[in-house]
């Protein structure tokens, strides 16, 4: 845990104004990482200031933690130390905005919802339809690659993210990629930057292409009382021509957290519940709920019926919040983000849940077709009570993970703190690709003092 | 007597996979560019195994290691730079697995491009990177390079279709990084090495995604006789937001060149076409295609048509994917650059580069990946003309400070290999350069992988490299 450290602030205030040193203890609360605090939260307004922090930070092996909305301080292992956090809310400025070459730059303070705004009074936007969208930030969202459901038609962050710039744990200000759609030129070293949780270098400008609005959009519903009819229905979908924007499955607990009486009387949140939605010519969304209807018929769906406009976004809400609304209502749910081959899913979804009813944990899953499960494991009483449950099942997720029949890779995005006794925890245990890692982690933070200790293997 | 490294890898790999005949040799002298190397000798490992034995031999003998697959590669990547061991991948060229369940194969690194999609496509299948050489470029060389082609404007380049590799670092060791499934928790390595030209490991293993193939396809060609109303077509294209799966550009001198050869029907009189195509739901085709066809008649196309078959459809994506080969019946040898623009730029950067054109007095035909602003300018040449030479490499430098002008980049699929790597200052600082050669040596810490490539070797920064002159005068295709 953090350990009281020698900060010089005359040093910090000098860099970046008085005023935007701050000790203020709600501020420096609102920053805590798995119970580590840091002693300052220093706001930069510029990379050149970021390096000259950073500079300082690595002579006086000062940990910092980059922060934008801090709505996801706590995915990651415990940092081992924390000095500072660098509150990147001021570099919250539009760089570049090229809506006829459809391309984009932007700080990485930048709040999403603003983002998304910016862009749709263009037509355009960014398919990155994140939990926290009111708070979170563009920086953070990369950090944590944020999952979307969007992925599906659209692709993730890696896909269209066409450049960034940073500054690395020596306070070299570097950059890779570029702006234009194509580019091989260098090393794509900002694509080790999405998901690295700010532990390689404190992004400070980020490239990206974007996307024009669809014309028509239209979200199903399909219902169906096993697993296995309803990823029956979700596998025709892949192997057919349709294309669509995104294809939810929530089993019977999650579609009874999110789909309650106010979003659609219609949800019967007992069943295995399907969201699918397309986009494009009017033409291609009534093809789409066609096809969408056979398909389900054909999986023995006991239901299909397309949601109005408003029950649509308000399911399109729930779904793009799930990991958030799981921790708000089971502050002590152990939320695992497992990444697997879609025909895996149905199995591993149901080892998952054998798991969590041996240690009388409740299990809620919710599986995006294009390749990301959330699985949920909550606790029916008091941790105190039984305080293996969770670590149990958390060593076992990993292992089914492992296993070669369900190649599948996973991390325990969200859970208590306390549990979180080691890396290995949060990661699951050492794999061979760790040691590159560490590598590249030396590479850009020789002193490693980007939130050290927060990222797999110990990194 | 033959020398101690030689005899060593014939021990490991079996004498007839070992190359080291002068005369053997000089078949892995050259790739697609027009850059000359010669290693030591060539090896044809059969499996990882062999591959992991190969640079722990080479590295007691501090030798350099090149991977290499069809030697189509664009900008020297392939070539033995600084001599040493050339690693042919001709042997390791299995299809591993096909998982059409969940859209994967795995395959060997000598696979070809367009034998995985031939090898896919009885289930609806294929693999999406569709470079002009794919008949013969493989994949290994795809993720060495970041491949990309026409169609990469809808889907995306080699490492959006890359979810797993298997490794051999500099010293022997294999690792894997991710897998099958879309992500892997920690570091995007794959993302790092799919482009990295070689200079990190060897690739042994790849994963790729498959794509299921599109209900209809629509190719649409459309003649105008001013590149002005060409490229304003793309830009509009851009502005309006149609992605088409693919939207190409051909110059009226590159398709003349074209014509004469493949005979597709391309008109000789126009200044340009373009070649559209729109691909997906049949619903959705249509629609686009009538919005595009709009687009270009607003510009003033003199026609636009549609391919009324497959037959048809082929033939146009002939001419195109055969323009380079094209090339070579009108000159000697030429020059192919792979500047990217903001697409937005199209117009003014053909108008610089017809500038360039004229003030160098050197005929240049485009061939552009319009819709992504991918630009191939090919410069012609004698390469017996020693004073136009210097003129090809001037006039190809101030094309590609053009690009970097405008907002844009180097290369967009060719990759940097030892063509560009001094050009890299242009765009990257000493920082940026510092950190990427830091990365290197986290994986290559010698330096004995594929060295003199990507990163500027110092001695003349800023400048494109003057080659060797070509000994033979082979025409890349």
């Amino acid at each position: 845990m953090s350990r009281p450290a020698p900060v010089s602030f005359t040093r910090l205030e000098e860099i970046a104004g008085g005023a935007y040193v701050v000790t203020d203890a709600a501020e420096i609360s609102a920053r805590e990482v798995c119970g580590a605090r840091p002693t300052a939260v220093v706001c930069p307004t510029d990379a050149a200031q970021i390096a000259e922090i950073l500079r300082f930070a690595a002579a006086e092996k000062l940990a910092v933690i980059p922060t934008g909305g801090c709505t996801k301080l706590g995915i990651g292992s415990p940092p081992a130390r924390y000095d500072i956090a660098l509150d990147l809310s001021r570099m919250n400025r539009v760089l570049a905005y090229d809506p006829q070459d459809l391309t984009l730059g932007v700080e990485p303070g930048v709040r999403i919802e603003d983002l998304l705004r910016t862009l749709a009074e263009k037509k355009q936007f960014l398919p990155l339809a994140v939990p926290f969208l009111d708070r979170a930030t563009i920086g953070g969202i990369v950090a944590a690659n944020s999952s979307s459901p969007l992925r599906h038609a659209y692709g993730a962050v890696r896909d269209f993210c066409l450049g960034m710039e940073f500054v690395t744990g020596e306070g070299a200000q570097a950059k890779s990629g570029g702006r234009v759609v194509k580019n091989v030129t260098g090393y794509d070293l900002h694509k080790l930057l999405i998901g690295s949780l700010g532990t390689l270098a404190v992004i400070t400008r980020l490239n990206f292409r974007t996307f024009p609005m669809p014309q028509a959009q239209g979200s199903f519903v399909a219902s169906f009382s096993s697993a296995e009819a309803a990823f029956d229905f979700c596998r025709a979908i892949s192997h057919s021509v349709l294309t669509p924007q995104m294809v939810e499955i929530a089993n019977p607990g999650t579609a009874a957290l999110l789909f309650s009486g106010e979003i659609s009387t219609r949800i019967e949140p007992r069943t295995w519940t399907v969201i699918v939605s397309a986009a494009g010519q009017p033409a291609v969304v009534d093809r789409h709920e066609r096809e969408f209807g056979r398909l389900a018929g054909a999986a023995d769906a006991e239901e299909f019926f397309p949601l109005e406009a408003a029950e649509a976004d308000s399911a399109f809400v729930q779904i793009r919040e799930f990991p958030r609304l799981m921790i708000e209502r089971v502050p002590a749910a152990a939320i695992f983000r497992i990444s697997a081959v879609p025909g895996a899913m149905a199995a591993l979804q149901g080892k998952l849940r054998v798991l969590a009813a041996q240690r009388e944990l409740d299990f809620v899953s919710l599986a995006r077709a294009s390749g990301i499960l959330y699985a949920a494991f909550l606790p029916q009483r008091d941790l105190s009570e039984t305080p293996q449950a969770l670590p149990g099942t958390i060593a076992e997720v990993f292992q089914v993970c492992r296993q070669s029949e369900i190649p599948a890779s996973a991390m325990l995005e969200w859970c208590p703190t306390e549990i979180k006794t080691s890396p290995d925890v949060v990661w699951g245990t050492q794999r061979a690709d760790f040691e590159l890692m560490r590598r590249v982690k030396h590479s850009f933070d020789p002193q490693d003092i980007l939130a050290p200790g927060r990222f797999a293997g110990g990194i | 007597m033959r020398p101690q490294l030689i005899r060593e890898l014939e021990a490991l790999l079996g004498p007839k996979a070992v190359l080291s005949a002068p005369e053997d040799l000089m078949l892995y002298e050259y790739d697609g560019s027009v850059e000359l190397g010669s290693p030591r000798c060539v090896v044809f490992p059969a499996s990882a195994q062999d591959v992991a034995g190969i640079a722990r031999l080479a590295n007691r003998h501090e030798t350099p290691i090149v991977g290499r697959g069809a030697g189509t590669g664009l900008s020297g990547g392939a070539i033995a730079r600084s001599g040493g061991i050339v690693v042919a991948f001709s042997r390791m060229n299995r299809i591993l697995e096909i998982d059409a369940a969940n859209l994967r194969a795995v395959v060997q690194p000598g696979v070809v491009n367009l034998d995985l999609s031939r090898a896919v496509e009885h289930l609806g299948l294929y693999f999406a990177p569709d470079p002009s050489s794919q008949k013969s470029c493989t994949i290994g060389g795809n993720v060495s390079e970041n491949s990309g082609g026409p169609h990469t404007l809808a889907y995306g380049v080699t490492s959006n279709h890359v979810t797993g590799l298997e490794l051999v670092l500099p010293d022997g060791e294999m690792v894997r990084i991710g897998g099958k499934s879309i992500e892997t928790s920690g570091y995007d390595l794959c993302g790092l090495l799919v482009g990295s030209e070689g200079t990190l490991a060897l690739v042994t293993e790849i994963t790729v995604r498959l794509m299921r193939k599109p209900e209809a396809v629509k190719t649409l060609l459309a003649v105008y006789d001013t590149l002005d109303d060409t490229t304003e077509s793309v830009v509009e294209i851009t502005v309006r937001a149609i992605t088409p799966a693919a939207c190409e550009m051909l110059d009226g001198f590159t398709l003349r060149a074209v014509e004469d050869y493949v005979h597709a029907g391309f008109p000789k009189d126009c200044a340009a076409v373009l070649l559209i195509e729109v691909e997906g739901l049949i619903e959705a085709v249509e629609a686009q295609a009538a919005e595009i066809s709009e687009v270009c008649r607003q510009h003033r196309a003199r026609e636009v048509r549609a391919a009324r078959n497959d037959q048809e459809r082929n033939l146009l994506w002939r001419g195109r994917k055969e323009a380079f080969g094209a090339m070579g019946r009108i000159s000697p040898m030429y020059y192919v650059q792979d500047g990217v623009i903001p697409r937005t730029r199209l117009p003014e950067t053909l108008r610089r580069i017809e500038e360039i054109s004229r003030k160098y007095d050197l005929q240049i035909g485009n061939i552009f990946h319009a819709g992504d602003g991918n630009l191939h300018p090919l410069i012609l040449f004698d390469e017996r003309d020693r004073e136009q030479f210097a003129r090809v490499v001037a006039a190809g430098g101030e094309i590609m400070r053009h690009c970097v002008e405008v907002g844009g980049a180097l290369t967009g699929e060719h990759g940097i290999g030892m063509e560009k790597n001094e050009l890299m200052p242009l765009i990257f600082t000493p920082d940026d350069l510092a950190l990427m050669e830091r990365v290197r040596a986290a994986f290559n810490p010698a330096g004995r992988l594929n060295p003199g490539k990507v990163l500027p070797m110092g001695k003349a920064c800023g400048e494109i490299r003057v080659p060797p002159m070509p000994a033979s005068a082979t025409i890349p295709t």
